[in-house]
């Protein structure tokens, strides 16, 4: 089955992700040389994407802890979790790639190293990898119809404009979740 | 002042990508004895066959999740005191909760900086060298 005339759309930005399991719910964002990765699971009907700034810190690299989710490795953990908590199955999980672009010259191929992460994190993780759709030099808009698993990827003239991370927050020590001071 | 380098590490992380992560941080803060399995179904008969002094282990996990795991560490005569320290995701404060019902012995929120793996593991056995 497969749904047509979706009504709901949850657009994400980097630091990001979305998981639902209702059909007519797309998922979308607008990439520059960020990933996108999605995730689904053809059984349970539950689709996922996330959006991640760079693949993972440098061994010694020192980042703040606000800072760790923009990263891929822990964003992939967030989305791959996010899936399971809504009842996925690891074991089901399909994944599609895109993103990765190298828009400004001045930062280097970080979209080609973003998408070599991606893709080795998968294969590693042992999620089987469909459509990719990455690198070239130009911003993508991804739309993700989670419930049936189908994406589509469109280039477009403008790279997306820089936004601040979404914020991780800990939990603090007026959360009440400090319990071993 | 203990050593990290003598410290037996077992991580425990469905995901190889995060194990490995783990795996480098500590061994970057000096610990070099570090297992880690994949699972806390594997993981529970290798720390009773070969005891660890330090149990990191992810919660969100399939089959046994992390408290599950915790609960079966506590409940082994021989290995119920193991220190275990909890990876939680950022919105599972009844999860901290219940591990700390459970006994553990601290949490380190994902996504974490290296710095407060260290931090952590160091309130628990005091300052590393």
């Amino acid at each position: 089955m497969t749904m047509s005339g979706p009504t709901k759309r949850i657009a994400i930005i980097q630091g990001e992700n979305a998981v639902v399991s209702e059909p007519g719910t797309v998922i979308t964002t607008l990439l520059g040389s960020c990933i996108a990765v999605c995730l689904h699971d053809p059984i349970a009907h539950i689709g996922g994407m996330n959006h991640f700034l760079l693949g993972e810190p440098g061994r010694g690299q020192h980042v703040a802890a606000a800072d760790m989710n923009r990263y891929g490795l822990h964003a992939m953990e967030l989305l791959i979790n996010a899936m399971m908590q809504k009842g996925a199955s690891r074991l089901r999980l399909s994944a599609q790639v895109f993103g990765g672009g190298n828009i400004q010259a001045a930062f280097g191929p970080i979209g080609t190293r973003n998408a070599e992460f991606a893709l080795r994190f998968l294969k590693t993780e042992g999620i089987a990898v469909g459509q990719t759709n990455v690198g070239g030099a130009q911003a993508r808009k991804v739309e993700f119809r989670a419930w049936d698993g189908i994406a589509t990827c469109a280039l477009v003239a403008q790279a997306p404009p820089l936004r601040p991370v979404a914020q991780f927050r800990p939990p603090s020590a007026s959360s009440d979740v400090e319990l071993f001071a | 002042m203990p050593a990290a380098s003598a410290i037996k590490v077992m991580v425990v992380d469905d995901q190889t990508s995060m194990r490995a992560m783990i795996r480098r941080t500590l061994q970057d803060l000096g610990f070099r004895d570090v297992r880690d399995k994949a699972s806390a179904i594997e993981a529970l008969p290798a720390v009773q066959n070969d005891r660890v002094h330090l149990i990191i282990s992810d919660y969100n996990m399939p089959d046994m999740d992390g408290l599950e795991f915790l609960k079966a560490v506590r409940a082994d005569p021989v290995i119920g005191k193991t220190v275990f320290i909890m990876l939680t995701g950022s919105s599972e404060k009844s999860v901290v909760q219940k591990a700390a019902e459970l006994g553990v012995n601290n949490y380190v929120v994902k996504p974490f900086a290296p710095a407060a793996l260290k931090e952590k593991i160091e309130r628990v056995f005091g300052e590393l060298n």
